[in-house]
């Protein structure tokens, strides 16, 4: 009874050849990146290095536990709190309505906004540490510029992130309610948001965690909180103190992530049926919220009206008109060139080794074990690995590939293991129902379905993983963030200028190249 | 014997009876529709049948092995020889139709075959032959995902036509198909079971489908068995009984309000022959 003539199709896979060509496209641009940055394996078991970094571990052993350092400990680490609060619910707010404006979501036709995508490009496309350079300009050392660096920068990352999961989402409820004449509003809250709450609300949970760790790393410029005790424990090569910080920033980072577990369940159990969707639960929960944030502005004492006065302005203007005069001769264009080469390298080979390792990990069993390596990789942040990998494989590339890698695999597999938890289970137990072997039904059942999920989220971290590879060159591992601080600390602003100009069309370029290959996997 | 349940009851951890004190055998090769109201316990039977759901009471042999007491690698290969079509198809969306066909035989390949299938199909004119029985050949390279829920249903037949299985379970398995189509897709499938000797077991809502084209009937009501006879003496009023819940009109093919107007153009295929 077929319709079709079975010998008029083709007998071989039509789409062998465009994977074959990907695969060797894939090799041909990975050969050179593997040699910028100097993979080298076998300096991770080399003897000496080894003995380097055992002793380095060694030192870490006991913990520091004075009184007087606890107490230091203890005010740091709520600081860091409150900062990676406070810049958050920042970010939130700018988030909220950019990635409205931004996404295609629940539009008929699906236009993008190019504005405010621009404007999301700029705010993550500048890293957070150079914005906390400008903020600190204006407020002095201390905890505001780090709020308003994260805000700025989380505020663009949470913006896009919205907007493309909601953009992911199944979009027929959406344009069945348009067709009936709803509004775009109305279509995006009935149709789309109750597909999405979950994966919006981990990401602001999971993105809170990350602010923590961001709050550390802007420690290291004098913003505050853990990083900065971390900063000067490391300088003075102070083993004992350094661990016991690791220590309490890991405890944060386990806080963390079991209040986003706890909320992650909550939102998975069937509502009550009454005619609210708030209980008294979710009543609790928002002024829990309220006080948390009001509390960690209060503790901060950020005064946000100095960011309107005018002497704000015009040091503001002084900083910006200092960094519009780059420096573009040919020589150090020339510098600038190779040091994104290695910055582009080091990014690309970490984020491809952190997605093989993070894969691993997510599907380990049992699973509590492999979540605890998870939590313990990406709670240590890239900037620590960075000092520890340097000592293992000496400073230069391979360092930073190796510490984007640890921390990245703590994150991707994190991620990863969240949305093979929310893949729809019916295909892998359909063919374990038909005597399938476990494997065969992941990579039958369940990968096709969570892959381009898996592919965002690797090529999402890659974008961040840019920005941080220029961070990474600041305690010596190769590429753009060597320059930059090497030229900052000599107050080159025309220098330092043209390499944070690199950054951000590295960044540009970056997301460009992932939006690309999203649309077309 | 290709099964045997007796006493068979099947209550969730919520304390709901899905299915209770069933009592059921089949030999190799028979053909059986199950029919009922919604909710009666088809799903749950046929879940049981495919040792998807262990019955808490009751014993349950299937092609001569107890699933129960196998260790997991008999238990993968007894599930080899059971293929189940699914009510809703548990294809990923981005699957190429080749690749959903192919993994009919994944509990029968060995891994490494599976495996090398994802980066290359290892049996094109395998998957294209049983896409072709259900006249979607030219879906062969297409992403599932782009297929109407018609066509994917026809897809996830075609993966178990694929599998060869000794048990074919079959839940619903034309729900999505226009009536034309509905008589067609259980033809093949028991022209298939037929032909390699290998039992069917189908729930069908339409009972007229039921009726022709299956030589035994199984009526199920509130997770028990209502009546279980040759199709020949299943008449009117067991039926009107069975689906007394559901109002007077029995649920057939023409019914389905959707398709009235083509069913009527079909009146010469006739529902009531299915040889």
């Amino acid at each position: 009874m077929p319709l079709n003539s079975a010998s008029s199709l083709p007998a071989r896979d039509p789409a062998a050849p465009r994977r074959l060509a990907w695969l060797l496209t894939a090799l041909v641009v990975l050969w050179p990146l593997l040699r910028a940055a100097e993979v080298q394996p076998g300096a991770l078991v080399a003897a000496e290095n080894l003995k380097v970094v055992g002793n380095f571990l060694a030192a870490f052993l006991p913990p520091a536990t004075g009184a007087e350092f606890l107490g230091y400990l203890g005010k740091a680490a709520v600081e860091t709190l409150a900062i990676a609060t406070a810049g958050l619910a920042l970010a939130w707010l700018l988030a909220v309505p950019l990635a409205y404006l931004a996404s295609g979501a629940g539009r008929e036709a699906a236009t993008l906004n190019p504005v405010v995508r621009l404007v999301l490009t700029l705010l993550r496309g500048i890293p957070e540490l150079v914005w906390a350079l400008l903020f600190v300009r204006i407020f002095g050392l201390g905890p505001a510029a780090g709020v308003l660096a994260l805000g700025l920068t989380y505020g663009g990352m949470l913006a896009k992130v919205y907007a493309e999961i909601l953009e992911s989402a199944d979009p027929r409820p959406a344009r069945a309610l348009r067709q009936a004449g709803a509004g775009r509003a109305v279509a995006v809250a009935y149709g789309l948001l109750p597909q999405a709450t979950r994966e919006l609300v981990s990401y602001t949970v999971y993105r809170w965690e990350c602010a923590i760790r961001a709050s550390v790393v802007m420690g290291f410029v004098g913003a505050g909180g853990l990083g900065q005790l971390m900063d000067q424990a490391m300088k003075m090569l102070n083993g004992g103190e350094a661990a016991s910080i690791l220590l309490a920033f890991m405890a944060l980072a386990l806080v963390a992530d079991l209040l986003s577990r706890a909320l992650r369940r909550r939102l998975e159990q069937p509502a009550p049926p009454r005619a609210t969707a708030f209980g008294p639960a979710a009543g609790a929960l928002g002024l829990a919220l309220a006080a948390a944030v009001l509390g960690s502005f209060a503790y901060l004492d950020i005064g946000l009206a100095a960011l309107f006065s005018s002497d704000a302005a015009a040091s503001m203007g002084q900083f910006v008109a200092d960094f519009l005069a780059p420096d573009l001769s040919a020589d150090w264009l020339l510098k600038v060139a190779k040091g994104s080469w290695e910055t582009l390298a080091i990014s690309a080979v970490g984020t491809l080794l952190a997605a093989a390792v993070g894969l691993f990990l997510a599907l380990g069993r049992p699973r509590p074990l492999f979540a605890l390596i998870l939590n313990g990789l990406r709670s240590v942040p890239e900037l620590v690995w960075a000092t520890i990998t340097a000592l293992a494989v000496g400073l230069g590339p391979f360092a930073g590939v190796l510490a984007l890698a640890l921390h990245t695999a703590g994150v991707l597999g994190r991620l990863y293991a969240e949305a093979l938890e929310n893949a729809p289970p019916a295909p892998s137990r359909a063919l374990g129902l038909a005597g399938a072997p476990g494997s065969v039904a992941f990579l039958y059942g369940t990968l096709p379905g969570v892959a381009p999920q898996l592919l965002a989220y690797t090529l999402y971290r890659w974008e961040m993983n840019i920005r941080m590879a220029a961070v990474l060159g600041f305690v010596g591992a190769g590429g753009l963030g060597q320059q930059l601080y090497f030229e900052l600390s000599l107050f080159h602003y025309a220098q330092a200028s043209t390499v944070i100009a690199a950054m951000l069309l590295l960044s540009i370029a970056v997301d460009t190249a992932s939006r690309l290959i999203r649309r077309r996997a | 014997m290709s099964f045997a349940l007796s006493g068979v009851g099947l209550t969730h951890p919520n304390g709901f009876a899905a299915l209770a004190d069933i009592g059921l055998r089949a030999a190799q090769g028979e053909r059986i529709a199950l029919i009922g109201p919604s909710g009666a316990g088809k799903t749950s039977l046929l879940s049981v049948l495919g040792t998807a759901l262990a019955p808490t009471a009751g014993r349950l042999a299937v092609l001569g092995a107890e699933p129960s007491s196998l260790a997991a690698g008999r238990l993968k290969a007894l599930r080899s020889r059971i293929g189940t079509i699914h009510q809703a198809p548990p294809i990923p969306a981005r699957q190429r139709a080749v690749t959903a066909v192919l993994a009919g035989r994944a509990g029968r390949w060995p891994a490494w075959k599976s495996l090398a299938s994802l980066v290359y199909p290892a049996d094109i004119p395998g998957a294209r032959a049983a896409l072709a029985r259900l006249d979607l050949a030219d879906k062969l390279f297409e992403r599932c995902d782009r297929l109407s829920g018609g066509q994917l249903q026809r897809v996830g037949v075609a993966r178990v036509l694929y599998q060869e299985p000794d048990l074919i379970l079959a839940d619903e398995p034309v729900s999505a198909l226009d009536p034309a189509l509905a008589l067609a897709t259980v033809r093949l499938l028991v022209a298939e079971a037929e032909a390699r000797g290998a039992t069917l077991v189908a729930s069908l809502h339409a009972v007229d489908l039921a009726l022709g084209c299956f030589p035994r009937i199984v009526g199920i009501k509130a997770g028990r068995i209502a009546f279980d006879l040759p199709a020949g003496e299943v008449g009117d009023s067991l039926l009107h009984d069975l689906y007394a819940s559901e109002g007077e009109a029995l649920p057939t093919l023409a019914t389905e309000p959707r398709f009235t107007a083509r069913a009527a153009e079909n009146d010469d295929a006739g529902c009531t022959t299915c040889r």
